[in-house]
């Protein structure tokens, strides 16, 4: 028990390399040796530098692209504000809505963002079982990105009912006529499915964030105790900073951040049971992350609608959402790493690098389910089933929305495969890009799935196309304004980073190596040592 | 962003020749690494080989004599769901082993031998399918009634000609067969090679061809699938089913390798190389595994069912009613809630004899799972004759005993575990803290 | 150690459940207040107990192990995450949570189960797609969910509770220098309430595990 880690020596070697070798080799963490893993850490972080750099974010004033971002994600989501009401004052008729495409931007939206919310808790559930440590980089952010993902997603149902007012009805009551909800209706499961989810997916983001948030009310805690008081400033349109010196935004953090910590004393009696409840909690979220959006197929795939009906939907569909989370993650995180001090040391280009890999396999998953259908759609021989393939959506000659069928392939099924190649999955532009593309191409994704098979029923009077109206459009990208506000709002706000696991993952936190020279001093090393750490070599960790 | 992006290439060594020869050296003289835990004496299992050899031509004999005694189509059934389901292990084992060489994994590094050993069981396995279809081919369709039938007295069948035909089976067959034993066989070459060579870049020539390995897998195993069990029933269709042969597939092949582990540290092996840590995180996958089967088949059954289309849900309507509904309850109970309820606790998964000993559970409920696709294939007509069991007992018997029969030739035939594999210290470390 | 009174003789004996009680209602029911110290400090504050300072994980690793081979019972480890091994070092028994968690969980998924068939079949039978009323197919998605909620929550909660949590404030958060823990310090506290609480001893025990400083806490409550 007294050995050296094997993690720990990589890393330590590692992270010694990295300074000279920089200019030549990224940054050091793209390392193929089989003998030894990347570190998860950079430049030789202590735990109090992980504390600076990811308090930091929040304690230091925002920088100015901040104050420009949220304004301008705020004002777009303002259009929700101004679409929605509009909405249910006028009817569902201001949408481009009609008798044979009654479902469209609405529940390709929900079905979009609620996917989009799946790679947070894949991201803390499944990495977490699979005890893949390097998750503890994006963690977070990505929890918080399921929550704000969920409540855009909670939008568009709520609203596209027409009569919002009824839709208490939607609850396991029974209404004044004594009529209970439909129990075998999939629209009902979506409600239990998704409000369980956004329940979920709170209690595990905030659990995690409880040492964190401690740990901002700490450092609070002492700035007020030794009399630092830190600048409450707030930056003008103009670029100009103004100060209000006459608040102590220390003791509001304390107060805050004290009351959101309930307490956490960092104890390691709590600490067991904390991590036995976040192990159960990652158990039941990932069959929870499976079953919301299976059950979000099955708003499609318990009909026999053509287009819709088909077995593979529902791991087609957990495939899919993990996808476009995915690349939603890396969407929003490549910026940041390139505007956010020190951020590229806590995430380092092999995180990106694997969350490429995990895009190029879930585009795969995608590409197979969606040749699948193809294939099956011919096999069965129902000519009803190949003719929405065909005619509704594949053949630019006879489907009016060959486009965007062609553009969901181009973008989920061949841009992910550029990660084929090392040197392009290793360049964050290119994976940018790439992210850039699947988001779209899974909102088209959606909008194929729901539109295409739709838009003509086995009548051909009954053929209708469906074309946005400017309060769809407004309404979607005011579904993103809020998105992006609230995420910004999080990245100011709370911790970023998963401090506390990311001091676990890093070597200095190995109990069994007494050679471990931290930023400490004094007669640290008076337990009973070890044999050493040259008798191990260098491997270990998470990739 | 803007750094510049020189990239490392593929094979530069982050630490020297020397300094990884030197752990090498250190590793070759760890205790666990004794000959003593890692070798299969030559004979040393020699009567439990002649006696697996023995049951396999028993009930190989015994299922011919079966078919002779009934119908060829009775005893072939039961030959192919030994089979199958023992393909699917193997199957199972390959993507596993995979799995591992994609993620760098460490903590399986003690365990992987014996899935490679698993996998390398295809190419048998693949030998038994071809004497089925050769079978099918020459009795002019047993199972794959398609085989014997005109395409133009079935307006489906004839639709489907363009896949369903002899000549494209034949070929999508040795196809199937060409990748997973080039995949199964090459992998656990190269890593017994490492055993003797210590060359590490052999680990990232594994994880190199697992890559293009595990697509070719994911398209192969569908087919495969579409071919031998849905290819049953022409007119039934699901674009399901490879996912589900899948997930079967893993479930079976992590019991199999559940009860291999159970034996081999029974029998003194191993040692503290595959320890309770190890086993814990083998059985999390057959707990996980038995979760997502029960996902992927009531995800198939619960839509068809929805659905209720005709050719669909003929699948089902047959598989629901009479006996054959009896026996699907039992497989839901024996292949889900049974390793649901024993696998949720941690301490069967840490005990080697408690696990396999669930294990064999486990692996009836795979063979059940493949006669409940299978016999009701063959019973469509009612032609199941009483008291006829016993040939489907002495096929699976006979097709598992052979398969016993060559994975404890592999196991013998190399070290039980990569001698010199760059994260072998890893696992031996591995620890489950929470 | 020096200013430290021990007022045991007259009080509640230590390690009881009586006093236990006492001491959970006095912490967390408004208007109580905790059974009497049993030890003094100098400035005739209630102690809480002795604290040790230690720089790295495998520091106070090694003092845990010794402080549970010492016999002590009410003490604590502090660490800005968790320590993997930490259990093991100081004798933690497995959390009974996962229990709680399982006995919830399946008493949710039950519950929801009855409750759809009890709507679909007797309160309001409703023919949808042909199906029987009663068909436990379709009633998976929601059994499964309402499995899954309570369990979430039992988690957390559960957690929470067995934790002592939330408890706004604690003698150790009211020490300047402990509240470096969230950063990149690793204490380990002996609390007075350990019935072999002796001053002098904790001292030596924790000077010779390693500690760089030692502090005596008082509860300023």
């Amino acid at each position: 028990m007294m050995k050296k880690s094997p993690d720990q020596i990589s890393a330590e070697r590692l992270a010694g390399q990295v300074s000279a070798t920089a200019a030549m080799h990224g940054d050091g963490t793209l390392i193929e040796d089989p003998a030894i893993y990347a570190p998860l850490v950079l430049n030789d972080r202590t735990f109090k530098d992980v504390s600076d750099t990811v308090c930091g974010y929040t304690e230091q004033p925002a920088p100015l692209w901040w104050y420009a971002a949220i304004t301008v994600s705020s004002a777009t989501a303002l259009l929700a504000a101004v679409m929605i009401p509009y909405l249910i004052i006028t009817g569902v008729g201001v949408w481009g809505l009609n008798n044979q495409v009654d479902w469209a931007w609405d529940i390709t939206n929900f079905v979009f963002w609620i996917g989009i919310g799946h790679a947070g808790t894949l991201i803390s559930a499944i990495l977490c079982l699979l005890k893949q440590k390097w998750r503890t980089a994006v963690n977070r952010s990505a929890e918080a990105m399921t929550i704000f993902a969920v409540i855009c997603a909670g939008i568009f149902p709520g609203i596209h009912v027409g009569r919002v007012w009824f839709a208490w009805m939607l609850f396991p009551i029974p209404n004044s006529n004594a009529i209970w909800p439909n129990f075998r209706s999939p629209l009902l499961w979506d409600v239990f499915a998704v409000s369980t989810y956004a329940t979920v997916s709170l209690l595990f983001w905030y659990m995690g964030m409880i040492p964190d948030l401690a740990t901002l009310r700490d450092r609070a805690l002492r700035r007020l105790a030794t009399g630092r008081k830190m600048p409450c400033v707030f930056m003008l349109p103009t670029g100009h900073a103004v100060e209000l010196k006459f608040v102590n935004i220390d003791k509001i953090r304390a107060f805050v951040y004290g009351l959101l910590s309930i307490g956490w004393r960092f104890s390691s009696r709590h600490w067991h049971r904390y991590e036995a409840a976040y192990l159960i909690l990652a158990g039941i979220s990932t069959p929870l992350v499976l079953s919301v959006h299976s059950i979000v197929s099955f708003d499609f795939a318990t009909s026999v609608l053509p287009g819709w009906h088909t077995t593979i939907f529902p791991p087609y569909f957990v495939a899919g959402a993990i996808f476009g989370g995915f690349a939603m993650v890396l969407l929003l995180l490549i910026p940041l790493r390139a505007v956010l001090p020190n951020f590229s040391d806590l995430l380092t280009l092999r995180h990106l690098e694997n969350m490429a890999k995990i895009l190029l396999v879930t585009g795969m998953m995608v590409g197979f389910a969606y040749g699948m259908e193809f294939f099956i759609a011919w096999y069965g021989g129902n000519e009803y089933e190949w003719s929405v393939f065909i005619n509704n959506r594949a053949n630019p000659a006879k489907a009016p929305y060959w486009w965007a069928y062609w553009t969901m392939i181009t973008c989920n099924v061949i841009s992910p495969q550029l990660f084929w190649f090392r040197a392009l999955r290793q360049n964050p532009w290119v994976i940018w890009f790439v992210s850039l593309a699947v988001t779209v191409g899974m909102w088209f994704e959606r909008f194929v799935i729901i539109v295409t098979s739709l838009h003509r029923a086995w009548l051909p009077g009954e053929w209708h196309m469906f074309w946005p109206t400017w309060v769809d459009i407004g309404t979607f990208a005011g579904s993103c304004g809020i998105f992006l506000t609230l995420f910004l709002l999080f990245a100011k706000f709370l911790p970023m980073f998963a401090m506390a696991e990311l001091k676990a993952v890093m070597p200095a936190a190995d109990p069994h190596d007494d050679s471990v020279h931290h930023s400490g001093h004094g007669p640290a090393h008076a337990a009973t040592g070890g044999p050493g750490g040259d008798a191990h070599p260098g491997h270990g960790g998470g990739h | 962003m803007t750094q510049a992006h020189a990239h490392m290439g593929p094979h530069e060594p982050a630490i020297s020749d020397q300094e990884y020869q030197a752990r090498l050296d250190r590793l070759a003289r760890h205790p666990a690494l004794h000959e003593q835990f890692t070798r299969i004496r030559p004979g040393e299992f020699s009567g439990m080989q002649h006696l697996l050899l023995g049951v396999g031509a028993v009930g190989l004999a015994l299922t011919v004599v079966g078919g002779f005694v009934y119908d060829i189509r009775h005893a072939l059934a039961a030959y192919e769901i030994g089979v199958l389901a023992a393909t699917a292990m193997a199957l199972g084992a390959l993507f596993f082993v995979m799995v591992f060489h994609m993620t760098n994994a460490g903590w399986s590094t003690t365990l992987r031998r014996q899935y490679e050993n698993l996998a390398a069981m295809l190419p048998i396995c693949m030998a038994m399918v071809g004497v089925a279809l050769v079978i099918e081919i020459v009795s002019g369709g047993v199972l794959l009634r398609w085989i014997g039938m005109d395409p133009h007295s079935d307006h489906l069948l004839e639709h489907k000609s363009g896949y369903l035909n002899t000549t494209f089976l034949i070929i999508r067959f040795a196809v199937y067969a060409g990748i997973w034993t080039f995949l199964s066989l090459r992998l656990r070459g190269w890593s017994i090679e490492q055993d003797t060579s210590g060359d590490r870049w052999l680990s990232r020539r594994c994880r190199f061809n697992s890559g293009w390995g595990l697509l070719a897998f994911a398209l192969s195993t569908a087919f495969f699938a579409f071919d031998f069990l849905m290819g049953m029933d022409f007119r039934f269709y699901s674009t399901m089913w490879g996912v589900y042969y899948f997930a079967s597939s893993a479930f079976g092949s992590l019991a199999m390798l559940a009860v291999v582990f159970s034996f081999l540290k029974m029998r003194g092996k191993l040692g503290e190389l595959v320890e309770s840590e190890h086993l814990h995180d083998h059985g999390k996958l057959m707990f996980c595994f038995t979760v997502f089967w029960a996902y992927i088949a009531f995800g198939q059954y619960f839509l068809i069912w929805y659905g209720n289309i005709p050719e669909e849900t003929a699948y089902y309507v047959f598989r629901r009613s009479g006996g054959w509904a009896i026996l699907g309850q039992v497989l839901i109970a024996v292949h889900f809630f049974v390793p649901f309820f024993l696998l949720i606790s941690r301490v069967p998964k840490r005990n080697p004899k408690v696990l396999g000993a669930l294990a064999f559970i486990l692996i009836a409920a795979h063979v059940l799972d493949m006669v409940w696709i299978i016999k009701p294939a063959v019973d469509a007509g009612g032609e199941l004759a009483p008291m006829s069991w016993w040939v489907d007992v002495a096929a699976v018997l006979g097709v598992f005993s052979v398969l016993g029969f060559f994975l404890l030739r592999a196991a013998a035939s190399a070290a039980l575990v990569p001698m010199k594999d760059p994260r072998l210290e890893y696992a031996l470390e591995h620890v489950n803290y929470v | 150690m020096e200013g430290v009174t021990d007022m045991s003789d007259a009080q509640m004996k230590p390690g009881t459940w009586a006093r236990d009680i006492a001491m959970a209602i006095g912490t967390y029911v408004p208007g109580f207040a905790r059974p009497p110290a049993r030890f003094v400090s100098e400035r005739g504050k209630p102690v809480h107990g002795i604290v040790g300072e230690f720089a790295t994980p495998a520091a106070v690793y090694h003092a845990a192990e010794k402080v549970r081979d010492a016999g002590f019972r009410r003490w604590d480890v502090y660490s800005p995450f968790p320590i993997h091994g930490m259990e093991e070092a100081m004798g933690i028994r497995r959390t009974f949570l996962p229990f709680l968690v399982a006995a919830i969980g399946f008493s949710g998924a039950g519950l929801g189960l009855l409750f759809q068939y009890w709507v679909s079949a007797n309160a309001y039978p409703l023919v949808v797609q042909g199906k029987p009323y009663g068909a436990w197919e379709p009633f998976v998605p929601i059994m499964f969910e309402m499995g899954v909620l309570p369990s979430a929550f039992a988690a957390l909660f559960g957690m929470l509770m067995l934790n002592g949590l939330p408890r706004f404030h604690h003698p150790l958060l009211a020490n300047e220098r402990f509240l470096s823990v969230s950063d990149d310090t690793f204490f380990l506290c002996i609390e007075a309430e350990d019935a072999g609480f002796d001053a002098d001893r904790i001292k030596d025990l924790l000077e010779e595990a390693g500690a760089r400083s030692i502090e005596l806490v008082e509860d300023d409550a």
